[in-house]
C-alpha cells in the first residue's frame, strides 16, 4: 500500500527520465543518504568504520568499475585487482613527487593513469570476446603485479614493493581518525555512484548495452566499436584505480603488490555476479554479501554454537563458515541468477501491487 | 498509388561477392530510385540478405561499383551507414535484447547525439537537453508504430512480433532515407502481417522512405513493391514491376523447379 505509483503522473520528459520515477524511491534514497552521512558517524564505531564500512564502500567501487565494463559494456575481466594497484601505486607516486599536490587531485590521477592501462590492456577486446577476453586481461593482473615488484622506482625503492602511503591532508586539515575517512571515502562513492549512473542512462551507455547485446547491428546503427569498448575500458579501469587509491590511502594505509592478487579480481568478480550483473546497486548489493556475510557467519555461528551447546572449536567455526558461504552463494545464484539487485526488483515489482498477486 | 517515384539514388553495377571459393552474388547490377519500395526476392540462399549487407557496408564485394546518390562509393565500414542515412532490419531480430523499448529505439538516434562522456556523466546542459529532444522524436515513431504500451518493457520480453516491429522503430528512429528490411514478415501470423505491410506504406508514404525490403511471401511482395529484382544462386535471374516478373520463365522455373 505504502509503495507504488499510482497517482504520481508525469507530464514531461524530464519527469519520466529521472532516475528514480517513483516519489517513495526518492524519499528512500534521501533517508539512506542521511543515514550514511549523518546516522552512521554518531553511532558507528572505530571497529565498524575500518573493518566493515571503508572496505565496503571501497569495494562496491570497484565492483561498480567491473560491472561497468562487464554488465554493462559486456566485456568480461579479470584484472580489476591489477587496476586498483595501478591506481593506488600512481596515486602514491603523484603525492611523493609532486609537490603539495592535493590528496584528490591523487586520486584522480591514480585513476587516470588505471585508466590509460586499462585502455591498453582493453585493446585484445577488438579481435576477441568472452571468455578469451578474459584470459586476455589476466595477463594485466599477472603483468602489473610483476611490474611494480620489479621496478623499485614505483614504490620509491621499498624492499618488495610495499608502499606506506603519504598522510590524507585536505583543506589543510587532516583526516586521522575511522570517521572522517569514512566520510571522505564515502563521499567520493556517492559522486562516483551518481556520475556512473548517469552515464548508463544516457547514450553512452546505451551504446555499451548495443555492443553487449548484438555488437553488428550495434555497428549498423552508427556506434563505432572500437571507441566504444576503450572508452568502457577506461571508465572501468578509473574506476578501479579510484578505489585502489583509496584502499591503500584509507583503508589499509600500507600496501604490497601481491596483496592485489588475482584472488582480489575473482572477489569482485563475484560482487557483480551475486550483486546483479549490469546493475549500478548490484555492485554495492554484491559487495555487501561477499564482504559483510563471512563477518557476519563469525560473529553469528559461535553464538548458536553455545546457544544450542554445541561443542565447535574455533577452527570448525571457520570451516562451517566457509561451508555456509559456499552454500549461500550457489543458494542464491540457483534463486535468482541475475543477482540480489533482480530480488530487489522482483520484491519492489510485488509491493507495487500488494495485497494483489497481479 | 499516386506517389512520386524519384531518379536513381543508389545503383549497383556487376557485384561480386565470394568467401573463399564461395561465390555468394556474381556480377549483380540493379538499381533503387527514390521513394520506391524496392523487393528481393528468390529462393533460400538465393543471396538476398548478402546482398543487403553489401548496401550497407557490413559485406565488401570483390568487383563492382557501387553508386549512391551518383557518387561512387569506396569501402564502407558498417557504422557509415547511418551516416549516410541507411537504416535497416535484420533477419533474425537484432535487437538489444537487455534493454528496454524506449532505450531500443533511443539507441537508433545515436549518431544524432552529440554530447560526450563527460556531459553524460554530469547530466548536464547539452547532455540532458539532447536526452529530451531525441525522446520527443523517439515518442513520434513510438506513436506511428503503435507500441506505446510496451514503451518500458524489456525487449527480451516481448513476443515475436512485436520485436519485428520494434526493431523497425529502432531503425525508423534514425530518419533514413533509405530502409533495408530484411524479412520483415518472417513467421508472423497473418494479422501481424496486415500490420507490417501498413506500417512499410505508411512509412513510405509519409517520409519519402525509400524502401528495399527481402520477403518470402509473394502476396506480399507483389502487393505492396514498385519493382521486384529475383535472385537465384547469386545471379540476377529477373527484374521489373511485380507483373513482369510474375511471368518470367527464368523465375517460375526458380520456384517451380525446371520440370514444371
Amino acid at each position: 500500500m505504502l509503495y507504488r505509483e499510482a497517482g504520481q503522473f508525469k507530464t514531461n520528459y524530464a519527469a519520466d527520465q529521472q532516475v528514480f520515477p517513483i516519489r517513495q524511491d526518492r524519499i528512500g534514497i534521501i533517508v539512506l543518504l542521511a543515514v550514511a552521512f549523518l546516522g552512521v558517524p554518531m553511532f558507528a564505531s572505530a571497529y565498524w568504520f575500518s573493518a566493515i564500512l571503508i572496505p565496503f564502500l571501497i569495494f562496491a567501487l570497484a565492483a561498480l568499475g567491473l560491472n561497468i565494463l562487464t554488465g554493462y559494456a559486456g566485456q568480461l575481466s579479470l584484472g580489476s585487482a591489477a587496476f586498483m594497484a595501478v591506481g593506488a601505486y600512481a596515486a602514491y607516486n603523484f603525492q611523493l613527487r609532486i609537490e603539495g599536490i592535493p590528496i584528490i587531485v591523487s586520486f584522480i590521477c591514480g585513476g587516470l593513469t588505471a585508466a590509460g592501462v586499462g585502455i591498453l590492456f582493453g585493446l585484445p577486446s577488438l579481435r576477441i570476446k568472452g571468455f578469451y577476453l578474459a584470459v586476455a586481461t589476466l595477463a594485466a593482473q599477472f603483468f602489473i603485479v610483476w611490474c611494480l615488484t620489479k621496478f623499485p622506482w614505483l614504490s620509491n625503492n621499498s624492499s618488495s614493493g610495499v608502499i606506506s602511503t603519504q598522510q590524507l591532508i585536505i583543506f589543510g586539515h587532516e583526516l586521522t581518525t575511522p570517521v572522517e575517512k569514512y566520510l571522505l571515502v564515502l563521499s567520493i562513492v556517492v559522486v562516483m555512484a551518481m556520475a556512473a549512473k548517469n552515464l548508463v542512462r544516457s547514450s553512452t551507455g546505451r551504446a555499451w548495452m548495443a555492443v553487449r547485446d548484438m555488437d553488428v547491428a550495434a555497428s549498423v546503427i552508427g556506434i563505432k566499436l572500437m571507441p566504444t569498448k576503450l572508452l568502457a575500458f577506461a571508465i572501468s579501469s578509473f574506476y578501479c584505480g579510484v578505489a585502489g587509491a583509496l584502499y591503500a590511502f584509507c583503508y589499509l594505509g600500507s600496501v604490497e603488490p601481491d596483496g592485489f592478487s588475482l584472488d582480489m579480481s575473482f572477489r569482485i568478480l563475484f560482487m557483480i555476479i551475486i550483486g546483479g550483473v549490469g546493475s549500478i546497486m548490484g555492485s554495492f548489493l554484491g559487495a555487501a554479501f561477499i564482504l559483510l556475510l563471512p563477518i557476519f557467519l563469525d560473529v553469528a555461528l559461535p553464538f548458536f554454537a553455545e546457544l544450542f551447546g554445541l561443542p565447535f572449536s574455533s577452527a570448525t567455526v571457520s570451516h562451517i563458515q566457509i561451508l555456509v558461504f559456499g552454500a549461500l552463494i550457489m543458494f542464491f545464484l540457483i534463486v535468482e541468477p541475475h543477482g540480489l539487485a533482480r530480488l530487489w526488483q522482483i520484491a519492489k515489482e510485488k509491493l507495487r501491487l500488494w495485497p494483489f498477486p497481479h | 498509388m499516386s506517389k512520386k517515384i524519384g531518379d536513381v539514388i543508389l545503383d549497383l553495377q556487376n557485384i561480386s561477392l565470394r568467401f573463399g571459393g564461395v561465390k555468394a552474388l556474381t556480377d549483380i547490377s540493379f538499381n533503387v530510385k527514390e521513394h520506391e519500395i524496392r523487393a528481393i526476392i528468390g529462393p533460400n540462399g538465393a543471396g538476398k540478405s548478402s546482398m543487403l549487407n553489401v548496401i550497407n557496408g557490413v559485406y565488401h564485394p570483390q568487383e563492382g561499383k557501387i553508386f549512391w546518390h551518383g557518387k561512387e562509393r569506396k569501402k564502407m565500414e558498417p557504422h557509415m551507414a547511418s551516416r549516410q542515412n541507411i537504416a535497416r532490419t535484420f533477419q533474425n531480430i537484432a535487437l538489444f535484447k537487455g534493454m528496454t523499448v524506449l532505450d531500443n529505439i533511443m539507441t537508433g538516434r545515436i549518431t544524432k547525439m552529440k554530447s560526450n562522456f563527460i556531459e553524460h556523466a554530469l547530466w548536464f546542459g547539452r547532455a540532458r537537453n539532447e536526452e529530451l529532444e531525441h525522446r520527443k522524436k523517439v515518442e513520434e515513431v513510438i506513436d506511428f508504430l503503435e507500441i506505446q504500451h510496451i514503451r518500458k518493457t524489456p525487449v527480451g520480453r516481448l513476443p515475436y512480433g512485436l520485436q519485428k516491429r520494434v526493431e523497425l522503430a529502432r531503425a525508423l528512429a534514425a530518419e533514413p532515407s533509405m530502409l533495408l528490411l530484411d524479412e520483415p514478415m518472417a513467421g508472423m501470423n497473418v494479422e501481424e502481417k496486415q500490420d507490417m505491410c501498413r506500417f512499410i506504406l505508411d512509412v513510405n508514404d509519409q517520409y519519402g522512405t525509400t524502401i528495399v525490403l527481402i520477403e518470402h511471401d509473394m502476396g506480399v511482395v507483389m502487393d505492396i513493391s514498385d519493382r521486384v529484382v529475383v535472385l537465384d544462386y547469386g545471379k540476377k535471374i529477373g527484374d521489373g514491376v511485380p507483373d513482369e516478373v510474375k511471368n518470367n520463365e527464368d523465375v517460375i522455373k526458380a520456384y517451380l523447379g525446371a520440370g514444371h
